[in-house]
C-alpha cells in the first residue's frame, strides 16, 4: 500500500500534526502526513510553518524560511498544529469547552498505532470492550451490558452524536471503591476527530463534564498516529495523573487495534457482524460511506 | 522500596513481575516519562545520570538497570534462591548468558517499538531484522527445552530472572511490527509465564485463560 | 506452486498445541487460530473475530470455548458459533453467527488442514500405523516454489555423521520424500512444504521411523535444515519479494449484517440426528443422547431446547442439558408423562437406539444472563434439564449460582453424574408437598441480592407459585426467568375479533377455532414462534388497542394487567378488535 492518496475526502481536510506544546521553537520537526513527508516549525515569532519536506531542512536544524519548501496551510486549533494537503474547508469543528476559562487542555500524547484511522476512532467510540480491555478502570466483568442509547448524525453540523451512554464503571465516584453506571457523550466531528464527554467528579450536579478527546493524523493507510488529549474543570489531578490514565488506556487499546483484520475500516456492511450496542460505529461507516472515503477504509461494493 | 517507573516501559515491567512474584509490598513513583521527559529532570538524573528507567531506591541503597536490580531483588528477597541460583553454577552462567540476551532483545525489539509508538528516529528495519535473529535463537532454545521437558529459559523446574528479562521486549514485540507468528515455542513460553502465581499485566499485554485443571 | 485450496498440508505439529493455547498459523496467506479443547477436539478457525476482525489467536481457550478478547464474545468448540455476547447478556445470540472454519485432521503427530478440501484427507501410505517422528518445523521467508527447489538437495544422515548418500525418492508440489542411506542404515524423511503466503513457507518433516533416542536425531535435523533455510533465505534475498496474497473475507450472512434476527419459525424439522443411545436416567426418566449422521451439530446455548419429531407424527420440545463446549452431540431427559397424548410415551416406548430422528436446530427462548452477580436456579422435577446447561456454563466460567432441584425422590432425580460435578452448588429438596415447597422457596428467595437472578422451570403450578413468591418478596419481573413445559391452562377458542396490524396496515379476521399466530401465517405474516401452546413466549406481540384475554401461562400477573403484551399462539381479544405493533 504504498501508492499515493489521491482520495479528494481525505485530501480537503484539516490535519493535526502536533501539539503545540511539543514544538521547539525555532527547529525543524519532520512528520508524514498520507504518506508524504512534510515538515513544521515554530518560528522565532510563533508563527507556525508547514511544508513539503526537502533535504535542505532536515529536522533538528533551525528553522530557515529561505530553504522550506513549498509551503502548506498552518492552522493553530484546540492546542494543535493543523494543515491541509488539499483545498483546506474554511472551519475546522469547534470545541466550545475548550474555551472556557477555568479548564485546562491537557495533551497526553501522541501515540503510533499500527491500524487505520478509521479503526481507531471505532475503538473509541466503543463501550462493549470496558470490561474487557480495560478491565477494573473502564469496566468489570460480570457487569457487560450496553444498555440502549441514542445515535444521530446532525446534518446541520455533519457530525455523529451518541447520547444517553452508560456503562458500569467500577470505583465510579471520587474517594470511593464503589462502582456506579457513568454517563458518556459521544461526538465525531471530523472523519479522523472524536470526543467523548464523561461526567466530571464533583461537577456532576452542573452537569459539567471532562472532554477526552483524540486526533488522528493518518501518516498512511494503516498506520496513524493517534493525539490524544483531555480537558478537566479544576484540576484536582496532576498534569501526570491525567497523562498517566490515558497512557494506560491507549496503551490497552492498542494492541487489540493492532490485531484487527484487516486494519483499514471495512465499511461494506456485511464485512463483519454488528450487535445493538454498535450503533455508533454503525452510523460512523455510514457516514464515512456517504462522504465517498476510500483512504484507510475498504468501501462497500457498489 | 521505591520504584520509579513508567507504566509503558518494559524495563519497568520487569521489575514489576519480580516484585510481584516474590509477594514484596513497594511504592511506586510514576515518571512523565512522555511527554514530559521527567528521567531527564534535574531530580532525576541525580539518581541516574544515564537519564533512564527503571531505578529502585531500597533503604539506603539506589539501583539502575533493570537487569541489575532483577539481580538484586532475587537475590535478596527470595530464600529459595530459585529466581537467581547462585548455589548452582551452572545454572547461574545460564542466566547471566539469558540477561546478556534480554540486552540484545532491549536493543531491538524495544527499538523497533519506540520507533512506531513514539517516533523515536532509528533504523527500523535493521531493529525489525535484529529481533527476529534472537527470536529465531530463542525459538529453538525454547522448543528443545519442552522436548526435555523443561518449561523455563534455564534449565531446572522453576523459572529465573533470565525468563523475566526477556519477557517484556518480546510479549511487546507486536507494538514494533515484530511477530511471533513464525515462534511457536516462544508463544508457548509467554503462556507459561502468564500463568504463575503473582503474574501482572501491564497495557500492552493480553491476559491469557487458567490452565487445565 | 500456484494457490491450491483443494489441498491438505500440515499446519502445526500436535505439540504446537498442548491444552489451553491457541497457536497461530497460516496457509496460503489465510490466518488460521489452532486450538485444542479439552476433550482433545482441534479447532481450526479463520483468525478473525466475525464481530470486529480482532485475531482469534489473540484469544482466550478456555477449554470448551475460544473467547475474544476484544468483548468477550465466546465461540463453541467444533461448531465456531458464537454463544454469548456480554454487551446485551438478555439476548440468545442468533445461532448463525458462527466463524468461519476449516477441516482439521490429527495424524502423525501433524495438524493437517485445508482450504477448501477438494477429497477426505489420504493418510501418507509410509504413515500409516507407523510410529513416526515430527521434526521441529523450520519457518523460511521465501516462496513455497523456491523452498521446494532447494529442499531436494536436503542433506541429512541416518546416524549423524557425515558421508550419507541422500536419494531423491518421490517429489510432488509441495512434498518429498528422500532417503538416506549410510552403510546398512537407512532413514526415510517425507519432507512437506506448507505454503504459508507468497514468499514465506515452513518446512515440516516426518521421519517415518522413530529413532530409539530421539533427541540427537531431532537435533541433527534442525542444524541441518537450519542450514538449509539460510541458503533459501540467502537466495530469495537476490529476488524481489513477491506480493503477499491478497485475501479476501466471506461476507458474514445479510441476515446477521442486520442487527435484529430471529427466524420466523413454527417447530421445525432441519437436521436428522441418530439416537446414539438411550438410557434410564431416573423413576420415568429417559435419557436421549443426539449425533450428528453427517457433519456438525448447530451451536446451542444455554436454555436451548430443541423440537424433536416423533415417528407419530407429533412433535415436542425437550431442553438440551448439555456443557458449554459439547458440541459432538444434544443431550435430553424425557419424563414419561402420565397422561402422555403421544408424545413423551413414544420416545419412552417406540424411540430406540440407532434410530433416525427429526428435530430442529436449538433455539433458546430462556436465555442465560451472565452479569448477575449471583444466580439462583430453581429446579422443579424435569425441569432440571435447562438448569443442568446452565448450571455448568456457570460452572466452567466460575461464576457465583446455586442449583435447587426440587424432586419426589433420589430415584426421581437422576443425572447423578452431572449434579455430583457440580458438588456443592446443588442443594437437592426431596418429597416435599406444595406447601412444604412453597415454604422452602420463600426461605430461597428470602430477599433479593444485588444484581441477583432467578431461573425457573418446572410443572405449571410450582412455577406459578414461585413467581408469586418471588413477587412478594420483592423480585422485578427482569430478574425472574422461567421456562414452561407447557400450558395447562383449557383454551378457550370460541371468540371471534378482528386484529389490526399498525406497521404492516393489515387488518384480519381471527374466526372462533383459529389462532392469531395462525391468521398470521396464513397471511404471510412473519412472527417467530415454537411451542405454539402459551409458554415460550416466542410468539409475543405488543399491544397497542384493545382488551386481550390472554390463556397462555408466559405473562406475569403485572404484564397480563398492563394488557401492552399477548402471546399470540392461545390468546385472544375480549373486545371486537384488537391493534398489535406489527
Amino acid at each position: 500500500m504504498t501508492q499515493a492518496c489521491k482520495d479528494p475526502v481525505i485530501h480537503n481536510q484539516w490535519h493535526p500534526l502536533t501539539s503545540l506544546d511539543e514544538i521547539a521553537q525555532g527547529l525543524v520537526h519532520d512528520t508524514v502526513l498520507l504518506e508524504q513527508p512534510l515538515s513544521y516549525a515554530m518560528d522565532d515569532t510563533g508563527a507556525l510553518h508547514v511544508w513539503y519536506r526537502t533535504p535542505a531542512q532536515p529536522a533538528h536544524t533551525p528553522y530557515d524560511p529561505a530553504k522550506a519548501g513549498n509551503a502548506l496551510p498552518a492552522r493553530s486549533k484546540h492546542g494543535y498544529l493543523w494543515t491541509c494537503v488539499g483545498k483546506p474547508p474554511k472551519d475546522l469543528f469547534p470545541v466550545p469547552e475548550l474555551l472556557e476559562p477555568d479548564r485546562q487542555n491537557v495533551p497526553t500524547g501522541v501515540f503510533g498505532v499500527n491500524v487505520s484511522a478509521g479503526r481507531t476512532i471505532e475503538n473509541f467510540l466503543d463501550m462493549g470492550h470496558f470490561p474487557f480491555v480495560h478491565t477494573g478502570i473502564l469496566g468489570e466483568e460480570p457487569r457487560t451490558e450496553v444498555k440502549e442509547y441514542d445515535v444521530e448524525i446532525s446534518e446541520s453540523r455533519d457530525e455523529i452524536l451518541a447520547t444517553r451512554c452508560q456503562f458500569y464503571q467500577p470505583k465510579a465516584a471520587l474517594a470511593s471503591e464503589s462502582g456506579a453506571d457513568v454517563e458518556y457523550v459521544y461526538r465525531v466531528p471530523h472523519i479522523n476527530c472524536a470526543l467523548l464527554y464523561k461526567s466530571s467528579p464533583g461537577f456532576e450536579a452542573e452537569g459539567r463534564m471532562d472532554v477526552i478527546y483524540m486526533f488522528l493524523q493518518p501518516m498512511t493507510r494503516e498506520w496513524t498516529r493517534a493525539h490524544t488529549g483531555m480537558c478537566v474543570i479544576d484540576l484536582e489531578n496532576s498534569y501526570q495523573g491525567i497523562r498517566c490514565f490515558q497512557q494506560v488506556i491507549f496503551g490497552q487499546d492498542k494492541p487489540i487495534l493492532e490485531n484487527q483484520f484487516p486494519k483499514q475500516l471495512p465499511l461494506d456492511t456485511r464485512a463483519e457482524t454488528p450487535i445493538r450496542a454498535d450503533k455508533s460505529a454503525i452510523a460512523y461507516r455510514r457516514w464515512l460511506s456517504r462522504k465517498g472515503l476510500t483512504y484507510g477504509v475498504i468501501p462497500a461494493a457498489v | 522500596m521505591k520504584l520509579y517507573d513508567y507504566e509503558l516501559s518494559g524495563n519497568c515491567y520487569k521489575i514489576r513481575l519480580m516484585l510481584n512474584f516474590l509477594g514484596r509490598e513497594y511504592e511506586t513513583r510514576p515518571v512523565d516519562f512522555y511527554p514530559g521527559r521527567e528521567h531527564k529532570s534535574p531530580e532525576l538524573m541525580k539518581l541516574n545520570p544515564l537519564g533512564q528507567l527503571p531505578i529502585l531506591e531500597d533503604g539506603d541503597l539506589v539501583l539502575r538497570d533493570a537487569q541489575a536490580i532483577l539481580t538484586y531483588l532475587a537475590h535478596k528477597y527470595d530464600p529459595s534462591g530459585q529466581w537467581y541460583p547462585v548455589s548452582d553454577p551452572d545454572r547461574l552462567g545460564q542466566v547471566a548468558q539469558w540477561l546478556a540476551f534480554a540486552d540484545g532483545i532491549t536493543a531491538t525489539a524495544s527499538s523497533a517499538r519506540l520507533h512506531d509508538t513514539l517516533f523515536y528516529e532509528l533504523d527500523v528495519e535493521a531493529a525489525r531484522a535484529g529481533a527476529h535473529r534472537l527470536f529465531r535463537v530463542l525459538d529453538e532454545h525454547l522448543w528443545f527445552a519442552e522436548q526435555e521437558g523443561q518449561d523455563w529459559i534455564c534449565s531446572g523446574d522453576h523459572p529465573t530472572i533470565a525468563d523475566l528479562a526477556c519477557f517484556p521486549y518480546v510479549i511487546l514485540s507486536e507494538e514494533g511490527g515484530v511477530s511471533r507468528q513464525d515462534y511457536p515455542a516462544i508463544r508457548r513460553w509467554c503462556d507459561r509465564i502468564k500463568r504463575l502465581p503473582g503474574f501482572v499485566l501491564m497495557s500492552g499485554v493480553f491476559p491469557t485463560s487458567q490452565s487445565a485443571a | 506452486m500456484s494457490v491450491d485450496p483443494g489441498r491438505w498440508y500440515p499446519i502445526a505439529s500436535s505439540s504446537d498445541l498442548p491444552l489451553r493455547h491457541v497457536f497461530h498459523g497460516q496457509l496460503w496467506g489465510r490466518e488460521m487460530a489452532v486450538w485444542r479443547a479439552d476433550d482433545g477436539h482441534v479447532n481450526v478457525w479463520e483468525n478473525r473475530c466475525l464481530h470486529r476482525g480482532v485475531r482469534l489467536s489473540i484469544g482466550l481457550n478456555e477449554g470448551r470455548e475460544l473467547r475474544c478478547l476484544y468483548h468477550g464474545w465466546r465461540y463453541a468448540n467444533r461448531t465456531a458459533g458464537c454463544t454469548y455476547i456480554p454487551a446485551h447478556p438478555a439476548d440468545a445470540p442468533a445461532r448463525t453467527i458462527c466463524n468461519n472454519t476449516y477441516p482439521a485432521i490429527e495424524a502423525h503427530g501433524l495438524i493437517w488442514s485445508a482450504l477448501d478440501p477438494a477429497e477426505d484427507f489420504q493418510e501418507h501410505t509410509l504413515l500409516v500405523g507407523a510410529d513416526v517422528l515430527a521434526l521441529r518445523p523450520i519457518p523460511v521467508n521465501a516462496p513455497p516454489s523456491l523452498v521446494a527447489a532447494h529442499a531436494r538437495s536436503y542433506q541429512f544422515s541416518p546416524t549423524g555423521a557425515g558421508g550419507a548418500d541422500v536419494s531423491l525418492i518421490v517429489e510432488t508440489d509441495g512434498f518429498l520424500e528422500l532417503r538416506s542411506t549410510l552403510g546398512d542404515m537407512t532413514t526415510t524423511l517425507l519432507l512437506f512444504i506448507q505454503p504459508v503466503d507468497a514468499g514465506r513457507s515452513i518446512l515440516r518433516g516426518v521421519l517415518t521411523t522413530r529413532p530409539d533416542t530421539p533427541m540427537p536425531v531431532l537435533h541433527h535435523h534442525n542444524r541441518a535444515m537450519s542450514a538449509l533455510r539460510d541458503r533459501i533465505e540467502a537466495e530469495a534475498a537476490t529476488l524481489d519479494a513477491p506480493d503477499p496474497i491478497s485475501v479476501s473475507f466471506t461476507p458474514v450472512d445479510e441476515e446477521l449484517a442486520q442487527i435484529p434476527a430471529r427466524a420466523r419459525s413454527g417447530p421445525k424439522a432441519e437436521l436428522r440426528v441418530t439416537v446414539a443411545r438411550k438410557w434410564a436416567l431416573a423413576t420415568d426418566i429417559a435419557g436421549f443422547r443426539f449425533e450428528a449422521i453427517t457433519g456438525q451439530l448447530p451451536t446451542f446455548q444455554p436454555g436451548a431446547h430443541i423440537d424433536v419429531h416423533l415417528p407419530n407424527g407429533m412433535s415436542r420440545q425437550y431442553s438440551l442439558t448439555n456443557a458449554p463446549g459439547e458440541t459432538d452431540h444434544y443431550a435430553i431427559g424425557v419424563k414419561r408423562e402420565p397422561e402422555s397424548r403421544g408424545g413423551s410415551a413414544c420416545l419412552h416406548e417406540t424411540v430406540q437406539q440407532g434410530d433416525v430422528l427429526a428435530i430442529s436446530a436449538p433455539r433458546n427462548n430462556f436465555p442465560l444472563r451472565r452479569d448477575a452477580l449471583n444466580t439462583i436456579l430453581v429446579a422443579g422435577g424435569i425441569g432440571i434439564t435447562p438448569m443442568l446447561a446452565m448450571a455448568q456454563t456457570l460452572e466452567a466460567q466460575s461464576l457465583p449460582f446455586e442449583l435447587h432441584c426440587f424432586a419426589q425422590s433420589v430415584a426421581h432425580l437422576g443425572f447423578e453424574e452431572i449434579l455430583g460435578r457440580l458438588k456443592d452448588a446443588v442443594t437437592t429438596h426431596l418429597g416435599l408437598d406444595p406447601k412444604a415447597t412453597g415454604k422452602t422457596l420463600a426461605e430461597i428467595l428470602k430477599t433479593r441480592g444485588e444484581e441477583e437472578h432467578l431461573y425457573i422451570c418446572g410443572p405449571g403450578p410450582m412455577l406459578q407459585a414461585t413467581r408469586a413468591i418471588a413477587d412478594r418478596k420483592g423480585w422485578p419481573d427482569e430478574a425472574v426467568h422461567f421456562e414452561y413445559f407447557k400450558n395447562t391452562n383449557e383454551i378457550d377458542d370460541s371468540s371471534a375479533f378482528e386484529v389490526a396490524l399498525a406497521r404492516s396496515a393489515l387488518t384480519l379476521q381471527v374466526p372462533a377455532g383459529r389462532t392469531i399466530l395462525e391468521v398470521l401465517h396464513e397471511n404471510g405474516v412473519e412472527m417467530p414462534s415454537s411451542c405454539e401452546q402459551g409458554a415460550c413466549g416466542t410468539c409475543l406481540a405488543t399491544v397497542i388497542e384493545g382488551d386481550p384475554d390472554h390463556q397462555d401461562v408466559y405473562l406475569s400477573a403485572g404484564e397480563r394487567a398492563a394488557g401492552k403484551s399477548i402471546i399470540t399462539c392461545v390468546s385472544r381479544c375480549k373486545s371486537k378488535r384488537l391493534v398489535l405493533d406489527i
